[in-house]
């Protein structure tokens, strides 16, 4: 196995993606990715010099909807498969503590 | 004190003025509305789902970074960025990154009665997330509701370089832009309801290089700009001059206490993992599409600012306080046409309408005044066929009746006295009741002849003329001598 990805790298990876590992995970998933992302590294040996980025591989022109609203799918039939409901919101676990609630609004 | 140099980037939100929202037809009208109601697959993020893109988003984005003298990108792709949040229900944003749809425009804007530029570094469109809310005694405790209705309604996000130097001139900077934005039809630019959001950089330095930026979020009002601005410049300045570190960080306004709050707990947030997203395709802004939107955006508020000033002879001042509501604006032109003096109309808008249209709490558009109808009561004032100070009171009524001026006038039966005749047999009564001022002025009191004046003012209910009631109240006393 090559180290591609450290450790470091590793652990930060899950807290951006709210993983919680033990220690024998990342263990398990340091070496795991480490193959996986390694053989990638094949790739670097293309020559892209000329090249630009290719972010899709189709060349055709994508559809445009009108602004055009409907009415939505929204109401009982979208909260029927949440696992808490109240009032009509879907119901999470509180993520934020009291004093950042004012400011965790419009935070896009 | 030691001399410190304020830097001020500003990133401006503005929610995009369409029907529908970007990548689905669910409709954007969902202030009031009940939570997670206007919502679908699309923008629930539900598996299966794809994304079309609303072409109107395309063209509203087009036509801001346009105004704001950007170059457009021929062809747009989105990115996702993602993060884990419970008001993002794919888990990413459909945003833009390394091709936005305008870079490298400019602003230019009046602060100060100084003409500014600040160039434009971009601007992109992206997706709104939705809204949590923290309280309500239907959520069990420690929950937060979530209400998708927001999720997925177009934004365009203006990004400024770091080229404002201080709190002032960010303030007036994105005065401007809302202007543009409203003039242009592609938000509607209401900071209180968050269809205008701004979030700013700001560092301070005392040497050519640039400061460690801090971010300042939720300032929800053009005062809360300046104010949590200015509080930073403060916090910052003090810092520096103990000697003390400042930290790279996000910091929250809190309007109510009046200052900046760390934002604790972020680190290591701020990895977005950008990549394109597979569910867009690129799309291409063709030129004939560039060239039409050209042709078809109207007078910006800055032309129609330096406009005022050259063709109506209003100074800067005057000119930006009309245009800054297109409305306003559009009401004072049509005034003239009617009635063409410029700065007679300009001076009874920024006064008397004003001030009626805040005491009704309305805007003009709700106002039952027309441009006309007040063109008809000040071509009386300038006739002299009432006072100023009756045509004032003759307003108040338009504005709380929508009645037209001379309707008021002669239910009222009020009427100018400009008879030279009569209004000096009502100064002769005047005088003849008090002697005493009248021996005072001719003892050289000034002031008692103002007194006078007020006393036929009082006699005739304000319906005299008071220049011709002053001459003709010094004809009749230097007779008195």
């Amino acid at each position: 196995m090559r180290e591609v990805i450290s450790l470091q790298e590793l652990k930060r990876i899950a807290q951006v993606s709210k993983l919680e590992l033990s220690e024998e995970e990342l263990q398990g998933f340091f070496e795991d990715i480490n193959n996986v992302v390694s053989r990638f590294e094949k790739l670097n040996d293309l020559d892209l010099q000329d090249i630009s980025p290719t972010s899709h591989l189709s060349w055709s022109e994508p559809p445009f909807s009108s602004d055009e609203p409907r009415a939505g799918e929204g109401g009982e039939e979208v909260l029927k498969g949440a696992p808490q409901v109240a009032n009509g919101y879907f119901v999470v676990p509180r993520v934020v503590d009291k004093e950042e609630k004012e400011n965790e609004d419009r935070r896009v | 004190m030691s001399d410190f140099t304020t830097t001020i980037g500003l990133e401006v939100h503005c929610q995009l003025l369409t029907q529908a929202k970007m990548f689905c037809h669910c409709s954007t009208d969902y202030i009031g509305k009940e939570p997670n109601t206007l919502v679908c697959p699309v923008c629930l993020g539900l598996p299966g789902s794809l994304p079309v893109l609303n072409q109107k988003v395309v063209e509203l984005a087009l036509r801001a970074a346009l105004a704001l003298h950007c170059q457009i990108l021929p062809q747009g792709v989105f990115h996702r960025k993602n993060y884990f949040y419970p008001d993002l229900p794919k888990g990413y944003q459909i945003s833009q990154y390394d091709l936005p749809i305008g870079v490298d425009g400019f602003l230019e804007f009046y602060s100060r009665g100084v003409k500014k530029k600040v160039r434009i570094k971009r601007v992109h469109i992206e997706e709104d997330a939705g809204k949590l809310i923290h309280e309500g005694v239907f959520l069990p405790p420690g929950t937060s509701g979530v209400d998708c209705n927001r999720c997925g309604i177009p934004l365009a996000e203006v990004v400024t370089e770091p080229e404002l130097s201080s709190p002032e001139e960010a303030r007036d900077c994105l005065m401007m832009l809302r202007n543009i934005v409203c003039y242009l039809g592609v938000s509607d630019g209401n900071m209180e309801e968050g269809s205008l959001r701004c979030d700013a950089n700001i560092s301070l330095s005392s040497s050519s290089l640039l400061g460690v930026k801090v971010e300042v979020k939720n300032m929800n009002s053009f005062r809360s700009v300046y104010r949590a601005l200015s509080y930073e410049v403060e916090r910052q300045r003090k810092l520096l001059e103990e000697g003390k570190p400042i930290f790279q960080e996000t910091r929250h306004w809190d309007e109510v206490k009046g200052v900046t709050v760390s934002a604790r707990g972020k680190e290591g947030a701020e990895d977005y993992r950008y990549f394109p997203d597979p569910d867009l395709l690129p799309f291409s802004i063709k030129g004939e599409m560039i060239e039409e939107i050209k042709s078809e955006l109207p007078e910006l508020p800055l032309q129609r600012e330096e406009r005022f000033m050259t063709e109506y002879e209003l100074s800067q001042g005057e000119a930006e306080i009309l245009v800054q509501d297109k409305e306003i604006a559009d009401f004072f032109e049509d005034t003239l046409r009617d009635f063409n003096e410029p700065r007679m109309v300009c001076n009874w808008i920024t006064t008397e309408v004003f001030k009626n249209l805040k005491e009704l709490g309305i805007d003009i558009s709700q106002a039952s005044i027309t441009p006309a109808h007040l063109a008809e009561l000040l071509k009386m004032v300038d006739k002299k066929e009432i006072s100023g100070t009756i045509a004032k009171s003759v307003l108040e009524e338009m504005f709380a009746t929508g009645a037209r001026a001379r309707e008021v006038i002669t239910r009222r039966g009020i009427s100018f006295i400009s008879d030279e005749k009569e209004l000096e047999n009502i100064v002769r009564e005047v005088i003849e009741k008090n002697p005493q001022s009248v021996a005072d002025y001719l003892s050289g009191k000034e002031k008692a002849l103002q007194f006078l004046i007020g006393q036929v003012m009082k006699e005739t209910r304000g319906q005299a003329d008071p220049e011709l009631t002053k001459s003709i109240l010094i004809k009749v006393l230097s007779s008195e001598e």
